[in-house]
């Protein structure tokens, strides 16, 4: 077994165990206990480091992405999201922004 | 009835969102080198793309699949308050509520909080595996549909597509800001950002996660005292 497979069983076994635990434990551990809402904070905070990395600084393929591109098709995506709503339009919106922007500075 | 209803909700605008991801992530799988299985079975059996997309940036890095993992599950470590959220909410007791157990995913989860509580008990529990598996199947699709054409692409259009997951979870995260503890957990993420770039890269995500949401956490904790 590689190190991809060995990394994604145990991702999905971890997965899986975080979803059954909190099937299980509903109702006996309030959603305002301080674990909970730790494990919350943790994942939101993970995730933006995420986006944030992938937009400021992002590795691989990714980087053929000019930063002002990437930058303006994120906030594009956010203005859209605050103006409408939704979910499917800010991140198209996003995307037409990035692309078009891409193309002008690969042309 | 309930079922088909279910269905028809998620072929919308949230088939549409996970479509979009879901493709960008079969493209970013392929464009790392690795197989179409490993792809599906992230997609189909983690199904949670913040956990996949953290797996997948991580496995590059040199220090072997253990913090990889660790910084995945942290990604998703949103499942379990999700559940302990979601469950009360499902109706059904015992072991019919674990049939939802695979499916607890951002996109059909908040779709459900927003739905269920307005719904008859006995049907929530059908609503929610219909739109839920319609969801997952999409996601499996758009997935496959993804890595096939990845190698069509060329250059700065294959990295645009990949470039779909932060936009998405961009959005989902300024969707949350409206909570002033999610925006704690945001901002702290943010300014915890930085550590990225100076942690080993295997531990560089989990790193900035647990210094960022730990003290949004504290931060929550504060302001509650006062």
């Amino acid at each position: 077994m590689s190190n991809a497979e060995l990394a994604l069983l145990l991702l999905i076994l971890g997965c899986a165990a975080m979803r059954g635990a909190g099937l299980l434990v509903a109702g006996r551990l309030r959603t305002d206990h301080p674990f909970v809402r730790w494990a919350a904070a943790v994942s939101l905070a993970t995730l933006t480091a995420f986006v944030l990395a992938a937009v400021v600084a992002p590795g691989g393929i990714l980087a053929e992405i000019p930063l002002a591109a990437r930058g303006a098709g994120l906030t594009a995506s956010v203005s859209i999201l605050f103006w409408r709503g939704g979910l499917a339009l800010p991140v198209l919106g996003g995307l037409a922004v990035t692309l078009a922007l891409a193309a002008l500075f690969n042309a | 009835m309930i079922f088909r209803s279910a269905v028809c909700e998620a072929l919308g605008a949230p088939a549409l969102a996970m479509a979009t991801t879901f493709l960008a992530f079969g493209a970013a799988v392929q464009a790392a080198g690795i197989g179409l299985g490993w792809a599906l079975a992230a997609a189909q059996l983690v199904y949670g793309m913040p956990g996949q997309m953290v797996l997948l940036a991580a496995l590059g890095a040199p220090g072997g699949p253990l913090p990889a993992v660790l910084g995945a599950v942290a990604a998703n470590a949103r499942f379990l308050p999700m559940a302990v959220a979601l469950a009360p909410w499902l109706g059904g007791r015992g072991a019919a509520r674990f049939l939802a157990l695979p499916f607890i995913a951002v996109t059909p989860w908040a779709m459900a909080m927003r739905r269920l509580p307005q719904m008859p008990v006995p049907e929530r529990l059908t609503w929610f595996l219909g739109f839920a598996l319609t969801s997952w199947t999409v996601a499996g699709l758009s997935t496959w549909l993804g890595f096939v054409i990845a190698p069509m692409l060329q250059g700065w259009v294959l990295a645009a597509l990949l470039f779909v997951n932060p936009l998405y979870f961009g959005v989902i995260l300024a969707g949350e800001t409206r909570f002033a503890p999610a925006r704690r957990a945001v901002l702290c993420g943010m300014a915890a950002t930085p550590l990225v770039l100076l942690l080993p890269a295997s531990w560089a995500l989990l790193g900035a996660g647990l210094v960022g949401g730990t003290a949004a956490f504290l931060w929550s904790l504060r302001v509650e005292q006062r």
